[in-house]
């Protein structure tokens, strides 16, 4: 009864500034709260019963628990599943209130003091926004046609395009995590490319001015229309403060004729302190489709942050002579854990796709490169190249490549490599005698070895991503 | 489901009450998931549940035989032979070896402590288990001829599942070569599960053959259970062509320094032949080696499998780990499936595995019929070098032979 006084006091004490801050959805994963997001979004019903018939499927379907990193059990009916952005007066006023760890870590990667306010929550004077990089860009982009918008604002203003194809790559149906957003996504970004049009600047949801609070249940829809390009950016290489456990993200991506879509993304959650406590649950779902003919799906992944990275950005290569490609980093230090690889469905004819893998694993971390390449036996003449490296650094952390290859046509060729290793003790030698300590030798290292990976990241994101991986491995080495 | 078989342990000839009633736990434990299907991991790609109820009615363990035939015996090649018929040991003969050196045995009679189950077919061994054969090689003493055990299964096993278990102890600096050859008088269909144990000591040699002297369309399944002391060797060569189904289950546990293990396979299948290999490789002690080739090609409408995972533990520096699965298909009915598979915690170790599956080079073909070679006989030479170059690897004269022919016959696909 006490608690309970407590309760009502302190939402006295903050809230009612304004309407929206005092909303909240009921605790727990129930109709009711579905039916409060769909209704706090003016949803249309269609929406909202798609919703209700993922919740209503969700129920029959269990957690999967074949992944190798294991988690305590989560609570789903302990959690809010919408809440209205906070009010000012529960984010940190200034930096001073960050972490000094994460301030150190801005000022190595060298970004710039109002983004780091930015990136923390703390209110940004108005006039940073109004003078944001943003609204320019917008204004660009509307005029060669193409929609840059958050998801709910596309639910009102193009259903016939989200209608289409909202689930049409990652089913209502297709397993836990999956349905869980299905029925509860918040917010996430939405993109549509008109035909034969090339998006002149690469996108991210960092542009996106109301893109900050977007919860843990993102939804995603990419479509590139008809010879049309576009290349996407998601996440940051500066540390993100966030209060949500676990991330349950749709990313679904749909390349129709002629189209390509390429999908960047640098993850630096918070991954939990040195004894592995607390930290971030990244279970993200990430599809695409290339569904006409000649288009291409590339993804670009570059994994440092999280306690638990679980995600496969998958392709479907429907369209003949289609394309995916597959490019990742995971880097596991300390308690982390990585779980992460890529699906090749390779369905129709002359398709090709490539995935090349980079592990490393430090501390007591466990990286793990699970992926599927299946060659259905219409997909003649269809090629697949993979290769899974590992890095190891000392013997209290594990790497681990578990492949499934499935061939059933006379005319394709799959090709797979994986080789586990530590740093060459001559390399670190030599680096060491021209003058650089040892963490810079492994920096530099670790780099090359990543290579590959780095060089398909847009120019932007590469800089930061290369120092972004020698911090990662801070303290690993000794 | 239990309805469906017809499994009875009481006319399983001399079991005490107290064996009775564990072999009835065992069963029950079988009845709890049935035959294994694809939603385990490890069958992934082999639904052995569905191929038994397509393929048998009221399987049973009872098995009625006369044997009236005369032993079929390798000619031409000196050896000495175990002779097993439906699982069970009918005879043996060393006449080449030192009397003292060798213990030969019925499995039941020797004592052994049984591998620890870990799927429902090997709680269904368990369960049914007739025998099998105990085999010990005494200190220091190298075999003088190949040893063959022969795997006879007479014309009348119509529905029977054979269960037996085998064991073989090679004690220190002791080397064996090891033919084991399947001979299959059966028209009827039969499933086969043997559990098998293999512990080879300090400086031991065992070379084991899996040879295939007849066609087949019946089901095996082995599992082997296998630990190797101090600078010990394992090496497998499997050659099963012609059986329609098989699975080979390798847990090799490499306990000690310098232990070595090798496993090399070539199958060339035809019709709706599948046959899967399946290895788990432990390396829990530094400076040990293994080595994997398993190289298929599949026509008609076959499936081959591999699963191969290699395991190192911390302490396991300087491990040299590798895997390697190669596949030509050359019908578009035929379908491959690989998971090769790395889980690694020492840093100090060299691991790799690489896969390929496609069709045979174009170019090879071409250059070959450049030189007069017709388009079928040029394949089938790149099919045999493809198949041939483990052959390399044995150092028996004398056994290289004999699979040289195997390989010769099964190229031409008879």
């Amino acid at each position: 009864m006490k608690n309970q006084n407590l309760n009502i006091n302190q939402e006295y004490k903050y809230g009612f500034t304004t309407d929206i801050e005092s909303i909240k959805a009921p605790k727990g994963l129930s109709e009711e709260s579905i039916k409060f997001i769909s209704n706090i979004k003016k949803e249309p019903s269609w929406m909202l019963d798609w919703r209700l018939k993922a919740f209503k499927r969700l129920k029959t379907l269990k957690e999967p628990n074949w992944q190798k990193p294991k988690y305590p059990k989560i609570d789903y009916q302990d959690l809010y599943y919408y809440s209205a952005p906070k009010s000012s007066s529960n984010k940190p006023k200034s930096l001073d209130e960050i972490d000094p760890k994460i301030i150190e870590t801005y000022k190595k990667l060298g970004i710039p003091l109002v983004e780091q306010q930015r990136l923390n929550g703390i209110a940004v004077d108005a006039v940073f926004d109004s003078v944001s990089v943003a609204t320019t860009f917008k204004e660009e982009l509307t005029k060669k046609g193409i929609i840059f918008c958050s998801i709910s604002e596309a639910i009102q203003k193009h259903p016939e395009l989200v209608k289409k194809y909202i689930g049409s790559v990652i089913p209502l149906s297709d397993h836990y995590f999956a349905t869980l957003n299905s029925a509860v996504f918040t917010d996430g970004s939405f993109v549509y490319i008109p035909p034969n049009t090339r998006c002149p600047m690469e996108l991210s949801t960092y542009f996106r001015i109301n893109a900050s609070e977007t919860g843990q249940f993102e939804r995603t829809l990419i479509i590139a229309d008809k010879g049309s390009y576009v290349s996407y950016l998601e996440g940051c290489t500066a540390p993100m403060r966030d209060e949500n456990q676990l991330h349950a993200a749709n990313v679904e991506l749909i390349a129709l004729d002629d189209a390509e879509i390429k999908y960047s993304t640098v993850q630096n959650w918070y991954p939990g302190d040195k004894d592995g406590v607390g930290g971030i649950y990244n279970f993200v779902t990430k599809r695409g489709i290339c569904k006409g003919k000649n288009s291409k799906i590339s993804w670009t992944q570059v994994e440092t942050g999280s306690a638990i990275t679980w995600k496969y950005p998958s392709c479907i290569l429907q369209g003949d002579n289609s394309v995916g490609e597959f490019y990742s980093i995971a880097i596991t230090n300390n308690h982390q854990k990585a779980d992460t690889g890529t699906k090749m469905i390779h369905l129709g004819k002359n398709t090709k796709s490539k995935i090349i893998s980079k592990g490393i694993s430090a501390g007591f971390a466990d990286n793990t490169y699970r992926g599927l390449v299946d060659i259905n036996e219409k997909a003649t003449n269809s090629r697949n190249y993979t290769q899974c490296d590992s890095l190891l650094m000392g013997n209290k952390c594990g790497a681990h490549t578990v492949p499934y290859i499935k061939n059933k046509n006379s005319t394709s060729t799959i090709e797979h490599e994986a080789t586990t290793t530590k740093i060459n003790e001559e390399q670190l030698y030599y680096c060491n005698q021209r003058g650089l300590d040892q963490e810079e030798a492994v920096s530099l290292i670790v780099n090359g070895f990543c290579k590959e990976v780095l060089q398909q990241l847009p120019m932007e994101f590469a800089v930061e991503a290369q120092k972004l991986v020698a911090i990662s491995l801070e303290g690993s080495v000794g | 489901m239990i309805e469906n078989y017809n499994f009875n342990i009481d006319k399983i000839p001399n079991l005490s009450q107290e064996e009775k009633s564990i072999r009835k736990k065992n069963l029950d434990i079988f009845f709890q998931s049935g035959f294994p299907n694809k939603k385990l991991e490890d069958w992934k790609f082999t639904d052995l549940n569905s191929l038994i109820s397509k393929n048998f009615q009221k399987l049973t363990n009872i098995e009625k035989f006369n044997i009236d035939k005369k032993l079929e015996l390798l000619n031409n090649f000196q050896h000495n032979y175990v002779y097993l018929i439906n699982g069970k040991m009918n005879s043996y003969n060393f006449n080449y070896e030192e009397k003292n050196k060798i213990i030969i045995d019925n499995f039941n009679n020797s004592n052994r402590n049984v591998n620890k189950p870990l799927n429902s077919l090997n709680f269904l061994n368990d369960a049914l288990a007739i025998d099998g054969f105990y085999l010990e090689i005494k200190e220091n003493y190298k075999l003088k001829k190949p040893l063959i055990i022969y795997n006879f299964f007479s014309n009348n096993l119509k529905d029977v599942i054979i269960s037996n278990k085998n064991s073989i102890k090679i004690n220190k600096g002791s080397s064996v070569d090891l033919i084991e050859y399947s001979l299959d008088d059966s028209n009827n269909c039969f499933i086969k599960n043997t559990n098998e144990q293999i512990n080879l000591d300090e400086g031991s040699n065992l070379n084991y053959f899996v040879l295939q002297g007849s066609k087949s369309n019946n089901f095996f399944y082995k599992y082997i259970k296998s630990k190797l002391k101090k600078n010990s060797n394992f090496n497998n060569y499997i050659l099963t062509s012609g059986l329609k189904f098989n699975k080979i289950e390798f847990d090799i546990e490499l306990n000690d320094d310098n232990s070595n293990c090798e496993i090399y396979s070539a199958l060339s299948l035809t019709e709706n032949a599948h046959q899967e290999i399946k290895t788990l490789i432990a390396h829990n002690s530094p400076y040990c080696r293994s080595y994997q080739v398993i190289k298929s090609v599949l026509n008609d409408q076959s499936k081959g499998v591999y699963q191969g995972k290699i395991y190192v533990k911390n302490q396991a520096q300087k491990t040299n780990a590798y895997q390697l699965s190669k596949t030509l298909i050359l019908n578009d009915k035929s379908e491959f499936n690989a998971k090769p598979e790395l889980e690694i915690y020492a840093d100090d170790v060299k691991c790799s595995h690489g896969s390929t599956s496609g069709s045979i080079d174009e170019n090879s073909i071409y250059y070959l019929m450049t030189r007069g070679i017709s388009e079928i006989d040029a394949k089938k030479l790149l099919i045999k070098g493809f198949l041939a170059d483990f052959l390399e690897k044995v150092k028996n004269q004398e056994i290289k032979m004999l699979f040289e022919e195997n390989l010769e016959r099964q190229v031409n696909g008879s």
